[in-house]
């Protein structure tokens, strides 16, 4: 087998233009079977691919490094928007024929926008490899926005609004969370976007847009599954290699959010026929050192039925039918959610009483070694599951590579988990699980 | 009859560290009784908490620390025990498998926090409009028939189930039932037969679902039901008929033509209803197919406004579909994306093992599965018209539309070949 260095050189020999050569950036192990490759083209185009031929299936997945994050106020939603215009016509494609050719193939397509990303993926039958290749090349540079197109797509997209956000408890719940959380920050708008924003988009505000963010040096290719490499690398060569890398907008820094001092409060009337309470506390980004602490926590107050929560709401006190935690992954500081459904008649403010001493005792007992042992298998076994599929695994790299800069730590943040120590849990608890530091959004029919 | 091991199916793979284990019994909710529907799910969910011998709180504390899962999934037709662990752990999980199955608990305790749980569960459905109307037309569809249950039963039907009601089912349906093991990942062949007769007891007969069930029936006219809910910006749409059974000969040329009228992206049911008027996030068609003929149906979520509209546009595209048929071109286009797209139901090994259950347990064809693209390409033009105007039928439909009445009642009325339109509250009194 050729080595990924001397297989970039290869394929450069001959090729004069910067913009298509290859450079080899490095190889490292994956588990206990797979090898991670990652290689950058001249344009400054990413491209990572990991190999494993145990389905006849591959991967295709496009990272830009644009999200909610980089809009601005009135303009809330557009990078999500967009990303449902990435589905049209191209200077080479008419309008449909993306998709047409795509399920044709036999391939499933679909795109996630969030805070700090927006991504692209099909997962397909091999041999569809050279077709995935030219599509999303194509529309990383040729897409044609026209009128028609822009305003049917925003109809869908306030038809999503109103299925997610408006007619959706939880949806609207987390909405208020992050709009009360945050006061300068742009996590405190939604990534679908206000709709009064949705409806105002142009033509140009898209065009703009796709400009500025649109690019082989703002993008990340994931190769993952059943693949040639040298196929694979010469396909995105002849594909990519002509696209200019372009001068990216700089938004700079987003603007740094105040320290919250005390919490705060928000209440929604809904037609509901039991009480919900949503929890934010501020958390460091996903890349900072305490993060891994964090997801440890949320595992031993939320991680299955022996987890301390689940046990004291759902099952010995009956306060709640589901309790659920997450800890945000975004490149900026952001939440540790806590979200509660309640038994009917079940009142609030009891929930948070024992949500405080739970978290008391959290602090000063810290978990035991068999709770911290319990809780670094269970998040063990996730991310296994999490990469049974050629999907699922360059999901992984795709996300960690865009938001962590280094694809590799998806596996590597396995050893963070098991070097983590009670004290050091409890230390990020006492940290991070600030009543004064926490934003409430509370919902319940008896507001109307 | 003579006793033997069960039977025992494995998928194997060593890309990860992980096994699947999945016990599954030929019995689901149809066989509740009547006026106790829920039963079988209650005692499904009464046996996962745990064995006899040990307190629940113990029992998950061990599962934990093994880096396992487990549930007890009920359906219409089967129970199936599932669990998954890291490789290392997996005979001390099997174990915890066999004991849960065969020295379950039943206590009196748990049974009772069991119930209210179940109560809990059937009120919190009532803030999901999609689940929320996705059970109303089954139920309406399938009126008084046993595919209209839905496996959690009702406030009222859990409210008359014992623990003495459970010990019995139990005893009957799960104790001395033949049954089937699966395995899926990291395991060898070897190492899961030696598994199996180490901790699992040995049954007679087969463990095929043989419950009888009464044919469906197919409700006659265009009847609508509004369920009423308040403050709606949005409608959760459902417009459907019975559909096929599994053994059909005119299975396959239904799904193919199912496929092109509104399984795709770029079918004429979300071209038109999404990619051309933007008027829901989504649009599509599902084909169900058991025993009996089930349903087949369209979803959609048109905002108020239009939602009547869109409901008229709807029955217009079923319409051409059932009259017209496909042409060749889009008969072509479906027969590639479902063998070109096969791949995705056989790419884990946890795959591969759920459809080998399904030939096993649910009696589905075995051709259906290991020759499943020779089948789809194999239908015909004339067959999939046949299929579609024989199967569907486009003059007696259920429509279900979640949403505040008093915005959309009068346009449904008015909606062509509706012959009654009901309105039944959200929350049932």
């Amino acid at each position: 087998m050729t080595s990924p260095d001397a297989l970039t050189t290869r394929l450069n020999r001959g090729v004069s233009r910067r913009n298509a050569r290859w450079s080899f950036v490095s190889a490292e192990q994956f588990g206990d079977a797979l090898e991670l490759h990652r290689f950058r083209l001249g344009n400054g185009l990413r491209v990572l691919t990991l190999e494993d031929r145990s389905a006849p299936t591959v991967s295709y997945h496009t990272w830009f490094r644009v999200g909610s994050r980089d809009e601005r106020p009135g303009k809330t939603g557009l990078a999500h928007l967009f990303e449902h215009l990435m589905f049209n016509e191209t200077k080479n494609h008419q309008y449909g024929e993306f998709d047409h050719l795509m399920e044709n193939a036999g391939v499933e397509v679909n795109a996630a926008t969030w805070t700090d990303w927006t991504y692209y993926y099909e997962n397909a039958p091999k041999n569809a490899l050279p077709l995935l290749v030219e599509l999303e090349s194509d529309r990383m540079a040729n897409l044609v926005l026209r009128e028609p197109q822009v305003r049917s797509e925003k109809e869908v997209v306030a038809n999503e609004r109103k299925l997610r956000v408006d007619d959706d408890i939880e949806g609207r719940a987390l909405e208020q969370l992050y709009a009360t959380a945050f006061k300068r920050h742009p996590y405190r708008w939604p990534t679908i976007g206000w709709m009064e924003d949705i409806r105002g988009f142009t033509v140009e505000d898209c065009r703009k847009f796709y400009r500025s963010f649109y690019s082989p040096n703002n993008a990340t290719v994931v190769v993952a599954g059943d693949f040639d490499e040298r196929r694979v690398l010469s396909l995105i060569q002849e594909r990519y290699g002509h696209l200019p890398a372009t001068k990216l907008q700089q938004n700079g820094e987003a603007p740094r959010e105040p320290t919250q001092r005390g919490e705060r409060t928000y209440r929604i009337a809904a037609p509901t026929p039991t009480d919900k309470m949503l929890l934010g506390y501020h958390v460091p980004g996903f890349a900072h050192p305490d993060t891994p602490a964090l997801i440890v926590i949320n595992e031993l107050l939320f991680g299955g039925r022996s987890s301390r929560l689940l046990r004291v709401f759902c099952d010995d006190k009956e306060l709640a039918l589901s309790v659920r935690g997450s800890v945000s992954p975004f490149v900026d500081p952001g939440l540790f959610e806590l979200w509660f459904s309640l038994r009917e008649g079940r009142r609030m403010a009891d929930a948070l009483a024992l949500l405080d001493s739970e978290i008391e005792r959290l602090v000063t007992e810290g978990p035991t070694t068999d709770e911290l042992g319990k809780a670094v298998n269970q998040i063990e076994l996730s991310f296994l599951y999490s990469m049974e599929t050629a999907g699922g695994k360059a999901e992984q790299l795709g996300f960690y590579e865009t938001v962590v800069d280094d694809a590799a730590s998806a596996m590597s943040r396995l050893d963070a988990f098991r070097a983590l120590t009670v004290p050091t849990l409890q230390r990020v608890a006492a940290k991070y699980l600030n009543p004064n530091r926490r934003t409430r959004v509370e919902v319940s029919e008896s507001f109307a | 009859m003579a006793k033997s091991r069960p039977r025992l199916l494995i998928e194997t793979s060593g890309v990860l560290p992980l096994v699947d284990v999945e016990v599954a019994f030929p019995t689901g909710s149809l066989q509740d009784p009547i006026r106790k529907e829920g039963l079988a799910r209650l005692t499904g969910q009464l046996m996962r908490r745990g064995p006899s011998g040990i307190s629940t709180a113990r029992f998950e504390d061990h599962l934990a620390r093994l880096g396992a899962r487990m549930s007890v999934d009920t359906s219409l037709r089967t129970t199936r025990v599932r669990a998954t662990t890291l490789r290392r752990n997996v005979e001390p999980l099997l174990a915890f498998v066999a004991d849960l199955i065969w020295s379950p608990a039943l206590r009196q305790q748990d049974f009772g926090k069991l119930k209210r749980q179940a109560n809990a569960s059937l009120l919190a459905r009532l803030d999901d409009d999609q689940a929320l109307g996705a059970v109303h037309f089954r139920e309406r569809l399938f009126s008084g028939h046993p595919y209209g249950r839905t496996s959690s039963g009702s406030p009222e039907s859990v409210g008359h189930i014992s623990l003495r009601d459970v010990e019995r089912f139990y005893t009957r349906y799960y104790a001395n039932t033949p049954y089937i093991v699966g395995f899926a990942g990291d395991i060898t062949k070897t190492e899961a037969r030696d598994l199996v007769q180490g901790y699992f007891p040995t049954r007679s007969g087969d463990p095929k679902t043989k419950h009888a069930v009464p044919a469906t029936r197919l409700p006659r006219g265009r009847r609508v039901v509004i369920v009423d809910k308040p403050e709606r910006v949005q409608t959760q749409l459902y417009i459907g008929t019975l559909g096929a059974r599994t053994q059909d000969r005119d299975l396959f040329p239904l799904i193919v033509s199912n496929t092109a009228f509104g399984g795709t992206f770029t079918g004429p049911l979300m071209r038109e209803v999404r990619a051309v008027r933007g008027w829901s996030y989504g649009a599509y068609s599902r084909l169900t197919h058991s025993a009996q003929r089930d349903a087949w149906y369209m979803w959609s979520a048109p905002s108020v406004e239009y939602s009547a509209e869109c409901a008229a546009l709807q029955l217009d595209l079923l319409e051409r579909w059932v009259e017209r048929g496909l042409d060749r071109k889009s008969l072509r286009f479906a027969q590639r994306y479902l063998i070109n797209s096969h791949c995705f139901d056989t790419d884990t090994p946890s795959k591969r093992l759920e459809s080998r259950l399904d030939v096993e347990l649910l009696g589905v064809p075995r051709r259906y599965v290991e020759r499943h693209d020779e089948l789809i390409a194999a239908v015909t033009r004339r067959q999939a018209n046949a299929a579609t105007s024989g199967r569907i039928s486009s003059r007696d439909l259920t429509i279900v539309v979640v949403a505040t009445a008093r915005d959309v009642a009068s346009k449904f009325e008015k909606l062509p070949g509706v012959t009654s339109v009901d309105v039944v509250p959200f929350r049932p009194a």
